[in-house]
C-alpha cells in the first residue's frame, strides 16, 4: 500500500485551474520528487495535500485512509510533517523553542493538565528538550541553540526547518524547496542528509525541488507538473530526457529542445543551468553560467 | 560596553556549567529583599495606601490576563473590562451579602464563580472572533466591551435596582491589608498560570499561531481551539480580578463599567499591555501597577506642591497625557516596552547570565507584523 496516494485532484481558483486531474503515488520509503517550472501548481498541489486548500475535485489517501477533509493540524498529528518555501518557523521564538513547538503532537499532555505544572508535564517538557537538543546534534546546529531566527542565515533556517519537520517524528515529510537559498556544496550536503534521514528514520518523503542534481541524486521517482497538469513522470533520467519537460523548462518549442540531445551530458548541463534559475529569473545572465561551470564538473 | 558585561557577570557566581551557586541564590534573595519590602512593608504603612496598593494588584492580574490575550495568542482586545465586570458581577450576586459580612466558604465560591462566568463569556467573545482579525477584531471586542456593559450590567436584578449590590468581605479579610495579602495571593495564582502557559506546549502554540498560523498549523496546533484557549485564559484571569475587584471596592455599580468609565479603563488596559512588553510578565505587571498608582501618585506630589485643586479639575487630561507619551514612547523608541528593559534583570533573578544584550522577545509581531510564509 502506497503511504500517500493523490486521485484526480483538482482545484480552481475563480476561473483558473490550478490543478487539473493530478494522481501520484508515494511509496513506503521513497523519495518522490516533484517538478515544474514556476507556476506550475507545485505548492498548490503541497497545500491540497497537507489540507491548507480544500480541493473541489479528487480524493487524498494516506496510508489508505481518505484524509481529504481533514484539517492541515489532524494530518500533522497522523505523521505528516512539511515545510514550507520560504522558512515556515515561528519567528519570534528562539531555535530551542521552535524545535519544541514543532514537537506539540508528541507533548502527550492536554492543555488543561498544562496549566496545572504538574510534574508529569515538566518531565515531559524535560524529554521534549533532550529530544530537540539531538536533532540539533543531528544537524550540527548545537551551537544556534538559544539563538533568536531572526539572526540566522536563510540556509540556517532552512536546515532548522527540516529539523522541526524531523522534530515530530513524522512518517511522510513534504519538503517544499529544500535547498533554496543554498549553494551547491550545501545542496549536496542536503542530498546526503537527506538520503541519511531516510536510512535512519524511515521517513518516506515528497519533496518540490528546481535542483537537477540534487533531485538526481535523492530521487527514486519523479513527476513533472506544468500549467497544473501532470507533463511526465519516471526515474530522474527518464525525466530529464523527456522531451516535453525539456521544453517546459527551457520555455522553447520541443524540437528544439531535442537538437541539444545529441550530446547528452550537454543537454542536461543547459536543463539544469535553466532549471536552477527558473524559480528566480527567467532570463539566466551570461556572467552566472561561467560560474556555474567549475562546480558542476566538481560533483 | 564589553568590559562592563563582564564584571557584571564576574558579579555572578556562574560555575562552568553555567549554574548558579549557593552564593549566587543568596545575592539575588538578599537584592529582592526591598522589591518585597516595596509591596508588602509600604502598604502597611497606611491604610489608604493599602487601599491603592489592591488596585494595583487588580490591575496587574488584568495586565497578565491581556498579556495572555494579546501578548501570547496576538489578538487585540478593546473589551476587557467587561470580563472583568462579568467577574465582579457574578461575584456579587453569588455571594449576594446583604449587610453581612460573607461568609468564607461562598466567597470562595463567589471569586470562582466569577472567573467562571467571564471565562464563558470570553468562549462566546473568541467564537466570534475567531475568523477575523487585525482591525475588525478592535472593533468587535469594543462592540462587544461596550454593549455587556449597557445591556447586562444596567440590568437592575442583576446589579441591586441600579443601586448596587454590596459585597462585604468576610471577617477574616475585613482589614485592607489582610484583603491585599488576599488580592496579592491571587496576583500570585495568576502568575504561576502564567509560568505554566509560557513553560508547557500552551504558550508556544499561542505565540506560533499569533506568529503564523499557517506554520501552527503546520506545526500540528490546532490554531482555531488554541485561539479559543487564549481567550478563555484571558477572560478566566480577567474574571478573577473582577472578583477581587468588587470585594475590594465593597459593592457592584454597574457604573464603573458602563460607557465612557469602562471604554476609559479599555484603553488603559491595552495601553498598559503594550507600555509593559507585549508577551513580557515582568514588565506587564510593573506597568499595570504604574497605571494603577498614577492618580494616587500624582495626587500625592500635587498635593506637596500645591497643584491639588488645578490636577482634581485636570485629572482626565493629565492622566491620558502621560498614557498617551508612554504609549507612544514605547512604540517609536522602544517596541520591546518596560519588559525590554527590564529584562537583563529578570533573567539573572531567574538564574542567567547577566547580559544587557539579551535579545528581545520579539512581540511587535503580535499587533499584526507582516507574514512572510503562504501556503
Amino acid at each position: 500500500m502506497s503511504v500517500l496516494e493523490v486521485h484526480d485532484l483538482t482545484i480552481r481558483f475563480g476561473g483558473l485551474t490550478a490543478i487539473d486531474n493530478l494522481s501520484l503515488a508515494v511509496n513506503e520509503w521513497e523519495i518522490v520528487g516533484l517538478m515544474g517550472p514556476n507556476g506550475a501548481g507545485k505548492t498548490t498541489a503541497f497545500n491540497c495535500i497537507t489540507g491548507f486548500y480544500k480541493p473541489n475535485a479528487g480524493r487524498v489517501l494516506y496510508r489508505g485512509q481518505d484524509v481529504t477533509r481533514v484539517p492541515p493540524h489532524r494530518k500533522a498529528a497522523m505523521g505528516m510533517g512539511r515545510t514550507f518555501q520560504n522558512v515556515g518557523m515561528v519567528k519570534s521564538e528562539t531555535v530551542l523553542e521552535n524545535l519544541l513547538t514543532a514537537q506539540h503532537t508528541k507533548a502527550g499532555y492536554g492543555p488543561f493538565l498544562a496549566l496545572t505544572g504538574a510534574s508529569a508535564v515538566r518531565q515531559r517538557e524535560r524529554d521534549l528538550t533532550a529530544h530537540a537538543d539531538a536533532i540539533l546534534e543531528l544537524l550540527g546546529l548545537g551551537a544556534f541553540r538559544d539563538r533568536r531566527l531572526g539572526s540566522l542565515s536563510y540556509g540556517t533556517l532552512k536546515l532548522l526547518e527540516l529539523g522541526c519537520a524531523l522534530a515530530s517524528d513524522p512518517d511522510l515529510l513534504l519538503l517544499d524547496e529544500p535547498s533554496s537559498g543554498m549553494g551547491p556544496e550545501e545542496s549536496h550536503e542536503l542530498g546526503d542528509r537527506l538520503l541519511a534521514l531516510r536510512q535512519a528514520l524511515g521517513v518516506t518523503m515528497l519533496l518540490i525541488e528546481h535542483h537537477v542534481p540534487l533531485v538526481a541524486a535523492v530521487c527514486d521517482y519523479v513527476y513533472v507538473l506544468n500549467f497544473g497538469k501532470l507533463l511526465a513522470e519516471g526515474d530522474p533520467e527518464h525525466v530529464r530526457n523527456h522531451p516535453e519537460v525539456v521544453a517546459a523548462y527551457l520555455g522553447g518549442e520541443a524540437p528544439e529542445a531535442l537538437e541539444q540531445t545529441e550530446a547528452p551530458a550537454e543537454q542536461a548541463a543547459a536543463a539544469e543551468e535553466l532549471a536552477d534559475a527558473a524559480p528566480s529569473e527567467p532570463a539566466s545572465p551570461a556572467p552566472r553560467r561561467g560560474l556555474r561551470r567549475p562546480r558542476k564538473e566538481a560533483s | 560596553m564589553a568590559a562592563q558585561t563582564e564584571v557584571l557577570t564576574g558579579f555572578d557566581h556562574l560555575s562552568d556549567q553555567g549554574r548558579v551557586s549557593l552564593r549566587g541564590w543568596a545575592l539575588r534573595g538578599l537584592l529582592l529583599l526591598p522589591v518585597l519590602a516595596l509591596v508588602l512593608a509600604l502598604p502597611y504603612q497606611s491604610d489608604e495606601w493599602t487601599n491603592d496598593a489592591i488596585y494595583a494588584a487588580i490591575f496587574a492580574m488584568v495586565g497578565l490576563s491581556m498579556n495572555v490575550l494579546v501578548g501570547y495568542t496576538g489578538q487585540i482586545s478593546l473589551g476587557q473590562q467587561a470580563f472583568l465586570g462579568i467577574g465582579a458581577l457574578t461575584a456579587a450576586n453569588v455571594v449576594n451579602t446583604g449587610t453581612t459580612a460573607a461568609d468564607p466558604f461562598t466567597f470562595a465560591i463567589g471569586i470562582l464563580a466569577g472567573a467562571l462566568v467571564a471565562a464563558g463569556a470570553a468562549v462566546f467573545l473568541g467564537a466570534i472572533a475567531l475568523r477575523i482579525r487585525g482591525l475588525y477584531l478592535a472593533l468587535v471586542t469594543l462592540v462587544f466591551g461596550s454593549v455587556t456593559a449597557d445591556a447586562i450590567f444596567t440590568i437592575p436584578s442583576l446589579n441591586g435596582q441600579d443601586a448596587g449590590i454590596p459585597a462585604y468581605r468576610p471577617t477574616a479579610l475585613q482589614g485592607n491589608f489582610a484583603f491585599y495579602v488576599f488580592a496579592l495571593a491571587m496576583v500570585v495564582v495568576c502568575i504561576y498560570i502564567d509560568v505554566c502557559i509560557r513553560r508547557s506546549k500552551v504558550g508556544r502554540g499561542l505565540i506560533a499561531l499569533r506568529d503564523n498560523e499557517l506554520v501552527a498549523s503546520a506545526f500540528g496546533i490546532n490554531v482555531l481551539g488554541y485561539k479559543l484557549l487564549g481567550f478563555v485564559l484571558s477572560g478566566a484571569m480577567a474574571g478573577l480580578a473582577g472578583g477581587v475587584y468588587t470585594f475590594w471596592s465593597q459593592e457592584f455599580s454597574d457604573k464603573n463599567f458602563t460607557s465612557g468609565a469602562g471604554f476609559s479603563l479599555a484603553l488603559i488596559f491595552v495601553v498598559m499591555v503594550v507600555v509593559g512588553g507585549l508577551g513580557n510578565r515582568a514588565g506587564v505587571i510593573a506597568a499595570a501597577a504604574f497605571f494603577a498608582l498614577l492618580d494616587p501618585l500624582l495626587t500625592g506630589f500635587a498635593h506637596h506642591t500645591g497643584w491639588l485643586t488645578w490636577y482634581t479639575d485636570h485629572k482626565q487630561y493629565v492622566q491620558n497625557i502621560i498614557g498617551a507619551v508612554l504609549l507612544l514612547q514605547t512604540v517609536i523608541f522602544n517596541p520591546g516596552g518596560l519588559g525590554q528593559v527590564l529584562r537583563p534583570f529578570t533573567q539573572w533573578f531567574s538564574g542567567k547570565r547577566f547580559s544587557l544584550h539579551a535579545e528581545g522577545d520579539a512581540a511587535g509581531a503580535a499587533l499584526g507584523g507582516g507574514d512572510s510564509v503562504r501556503a
